[in-house]
């Protein structure tokens, strides 16, 4: 058989064809999609498609939340020999039109209007689209008529087209599935592109699924396994999930709405995730908050139990007394009763909230990969003891060397195996750059142990020093500072300077909350941020956790920003990480005032909100500098509790 | 712009209604009629009488003098029961929400006229044939919530909810059944504009989607001006204007009656 996803759902409706594949929640009623199922929709979108005249090369981009016909979209368009190229849904406008036109899509399978009409905003730049179809008609009407765009059709309208061409000719699928080269490129996923536009990674389906298949080694997967799909399906982890589900048959669930994923995990109970830290961190600071919220005995509860946990969990062990506090409940509200298989990559996640779920019961492990190298490469072992400082071991058929390691052995991860890309899409310089004799060059910095396991410090180039020559990694230090629930975005300084400072956002939502609590009036976040007892509350956090760094790293000064750092204003990328370069132009007049000391700033500024209107903000930034020594304060939350 | 079929009979008239509450006068020979698919908002100041002729209409009232017909059937001096069951629903224009009941119920509840199983097949749940209809029932329920966006908090008790989503449940009930006339009553008061927004999405979808003939009260006139096929406006229980939004926005007496002048 060959190596390709059509192939590989094609043997398995063959072989199971009533066995649940995937579950899709409508209508408050999870929706069961059998193998067979799977593959009657994909096989007549495939046709449908060609049908359309989608021919071999061709690009297919999908722009929407994870739903089942995405997933048959893009092994619909494999088959007919072209390329899938996801793009995220809450993508704007202009970077939707960017990857359309860099790509040339001819068709784009767009979930509902929100879609079509950031398509159709784009004019002449889709202008190589020949068909846009949408798979939800709510809200379409205005599209129809004689004045609606050709283009448009509905999804529904394309299976019509391929159920027709089946039947002039029930061979054609089958013709489709010999025609398939499964070593040509299929999939274009997208790397995040955290300086630059995003460069499409091509990757082969064999590739593809002998990448699935090696991962699939290390931490296995039984059809009996719960498979929730939360994060969008454009990103790497998301995509070799996929292909794991047609080569291990678990079960792939999709949410019904973004807003009612909580539930929905919590009603599917998974049992495998893969979680960037992000969303790990967002969970945990949303516990520590809820538990504000909480009556004082079940907080007394919480402290007694999550001590017990931390402490068996220094001696390798585990407290059967802290999972019947507090482990268990929490996890059974989490929806993480039965999660056996728990990761996290795509960036370093913090010591602390790894420890956390460690404590909580939840088996978390660190995996580390990038979209060029199809994914995870490197992971903790499901089995013995986890050492959080470092991302694991490669995978069995990986080559990984560190290349000009200085005297402790750090310098750059370069990585080759089977499954990585074959360059990216149209883009021979950036191949060229980055895929060296057949080696990737990720331009992440990292140490090889002595007993194979890989510790991944920071990006090569993001590593900064000291004006004396003392390095440091902001990230980390950011991690350190994001644990507190009361920071939200925050950016750390210092490299050429004589000591660290940062730059840091509130967490509206909690610190709004606390505010309230403590009968403070406010009206905007600008507002709240620039409060002198926000300001007092702020250096408080900031001094509990200069405690637990090494003196060169401790934060010396810090600003509270006006506004939260944004996606849409390009200050962060679509996966939260932060742009330094775009940070460094826009607050260099702030990050001057941290280092000359100066106590007020005052900002006189325009931003632009969510809904595209103009909002000025006129504020007196007030420089903070919290006690570099650690002192014996309690944290804050302590403090109030 | 899509512009309904104004000249087909209509479906809803009203024919010289007028209400009095011992000598007050609330409205004085009211006529007007709203066509098939239609958005017909009613403006008007404080004590207009805009909320009486809504009640009229529901039946809550009875207009002491004139005659209401919905689809050619007189409907004044029916029952608001008897109404309902032809097709009207509406919302309040303060919240009438069961509080400890939960989303979805409180949605179900717009559907409670409209079950034929009674007491006894209750009782004989699974014989009776009452479970069938309950499933029929929750899937119009379910297509309900799912068109107004309220997935997330389908379980939650209805009084622990932000006024904005009571306003959205409170949409869904009415919707719930299905009416082919539905009766809004300020809609969006004491919304922020982040709500108004999705409200107004709302209720223009209903009206283009679902092809509802919408009859609404609103005073926020960016929202009647933008999105109503016809207006009417009261004045002191009289009816001053009728008429497209720009007919309506240039009339002078209008501008008297909201200016306070004749500015």
């Amino acid at each position: 058989m060959k190596r390709t996803l059509a192939h590989q759902l094609a043997a398995n409706a063959a072989q199971w064809p009533d066995a649940v594949a995937a579950r899709e929640k409508t209508l408050g009623i999870w929706r069961t999609f059998t193998w067979s199922q799977c593959l009657r929709d994909t096989r007549a979108l495939a046709l449908g498609l060609r049908a359309l005249g989608v021919q071999p090369g061709d690009v297919v981009a999908l722009l929407g939340q994870n739903r089942p016909e995405w997933v048959f979209g893009q092994i619909a368009a494999h088959a007919c020999g072209a390329l899938s190229l996801g793009i995220y849904r809450d993508s704007l406008a202009e970077e939707v039109g960017f990857l359309i036109e860099f790509c040339q899509a001819r068709v784009v399978i767009a979930e509902d209007e929100e879609q079509v009409d950031k398509l159709l905003e784009l004019g002449e730049r889709t202008a190589a689209v020949r068909h846009i179809l949408y798979g939800d008609p709510r809200g379409m009407w205005k599209h129809q008529g004689e004045r609606g765009d050709r283009r448009l059709m509905t999804l529904a309208g394309v299976l019509e087209l391929g159920e027709q061409a089946l039947r002039a000719d029930p061979t054609a699928w089958d013709a489709l599935l010999d025609a398939m080269d499964p070593d040509a490129v299929a999939v274009l996923c997208t790397t995040s592109g955290t300086t630059s536009n995003p460069k499409p990674a091509m990757l082969t389906s064999s590739g593809f699924l002998d990448h699935a298949a090696e991962m699939l080694k290390i931490d296995p997967r039984m059809p009996e396994d719960e498979y929730v799909s939360v994060l969008p399906l454009p990103w790497i982890g998301e995509q070799v999930a996929l292909g794991q589900w047609l080569l291990a048959r678990f079960k792939f669930n999709f949410c019904e709405e973004a807003e009612t994923t909580a539930a929905d995990m919590r009603e599917i109970g998974p049992t495998a995730m893969l979680w960037p830290p992000r969303a790990w961190e967002a969970m945990a600071a949303d516990v520590k908050a809820r538990m504000m919220d909480a009556s004082w005995i079940k907080r007394a509860m919480y402290a007694f139990g999550l001590k017990l946990g931390y402490r068996a969990l220094d001696h390798g062990r585990r407290s059967w007394i802290s999972q019947v506090l507090v482990g268990r409940a929490l996890r059974d509200r989490l929806g993480f009763t039965r999660l056996a298989s728990a990761t996290t990559g795509g960036a370093p996640l913090g010591p602390d909230v790894f420890r956390f779920f460690r404590a909580i019961g939840v088996p978390l492990r660190q995996v580390y990969g990038q979209t060029e190298l199809c994914g995870v490469y490197v992971m903790h072992r499901t089995t013995g003891p986890v050492d959080l400082n470092t991302v694991g071991k490669p995978l069995d058929y990986v080559q990984l060397r560190i290349e000009n390691p200085d005297r402790n052995g750090l310098g750059e991860i370069v990585v080759r195996h089977p499954g990585m890309f074959t360059g990216y899409y149209r883009n021979d310089e950036a191949t060229r750059a980055e895929l060296r004799d057949g080696w990737m060059h990720t331009g992440d910095a990292g140490i090889l142990r002595e007993d194979g396991e890989l510790v991944v410090v920071d990006r090569v180039r993001d590593l900064a020093h000291l004006a004396n020559g003392d390095a440091f990694s902001p990230q980390f230090i950011e991690n350190k500072l994001k644990f507190s629930p009361y920071v939200g975005e925050c950016v750390t300084l210092g490299h050429g300077r004589e000591f660290v400072t940062a730059l840091l956002c509130i967490r509206f939502s909690i610190v709004s909350k606390w505010a309230e609590n403590n009968r403070l009036a406010f009206t905007t976040y600008s507002d709240l941020a620039a409060r002198p007892e926000v300001a007092e509350l702020m250096r408080h956090e900031v001094e509990a956790i200069n405690a637990q760094l090494p003196p060169a790293q401790r934060v010396r000064r810090f600003f509270l920003l006006y506004k939260e750092l944004d996606p849409d204003d390009g200050e962060l990328t679509r996966t939260r990480k932060v742009r330094r370069n775009t940070i460094n132009e826009r607050y260099g007049f702030l990050i001057e005032a941290l280092y000359e000391g100066r106590e007020t700033v005052e900002v006189d500024t325009t931003i632009t909100l969510a809904d595209g209107r103009k909002s000025r903000i006129v504020t007196r930034l007030k420089l903070q500098t919290p006690a570099a020594e650690p002192t014996r304060r309690q944290p804050i939350q302590e403090a109030l509790a | 712009m899509h512009s309904p079929p104004q000249r087909a009979a209509p479906l809803l008239s009203a024919d010289g209604v007028s209400l009095a509450f011992k000598g007050v006068r609330a409205l004085h020979e009211v006529s007007f009629a709203v066509g098939p698919g239609e958005l017909f908002s009613i403006i008007g100041p404080n004590g207009a009488g805009k909320t009486s002729l809504l009640n009229c209409v529901s039946g809550r009232y009875q207009p002491t003098r004139g005659t209401l017909d919905f689809d050619g059937r007189r409907i004044s001096g029916r029952s608001p029961a008897i109404r309902a069951n032809l097709g009207i629903a509406r919302t309040f224009q303060n919240l009438a929400l069961f509080a400890h009941m939960s989303v979805i119920d409180n949605v179900k509840v717009g559907r409670h006229h409209l079950m034929k199983k009674g007491f006894l097949a209750g009782g004989l749940y699974w014989i009776g044939g009452a479970r069938v209809e309950e499933y029929h029932h929750h899937a119009a329920v379910e297509e309900v919530i799912d068109f107004l966006e309220i997935q997330h908090i389908r379980n939650r008790q209805a009084g622990t909810l932000p006024y904005g989503l009571r306003k959205r449940v409170e949409l869904a009930r009415a919707v719930a059944a299905r009416p082919r006339l539905l009766l809004l009553d300020e809609p969006m008061a004491g919304m922020n504009l982040e709500e108004k927004e999705d409200m107004a999405r709302y209720i223009h979808d209903l009206s283009r989607e679902w092809a509802m003939t919408i009859v609404m009260i609103e005073h926020d006139m960016g929202v009647v001006m933008d999105m109503s096929d016809r207006v009417m406006v009261l004045n002191f229980g009289e009816k001053i204007a009728e008429g497209t939004p720009a007919e309506v926005g240039a009339n002078p007496q209008v501008r008297a009656a909201y200016l306070g002048d004749d500015a």
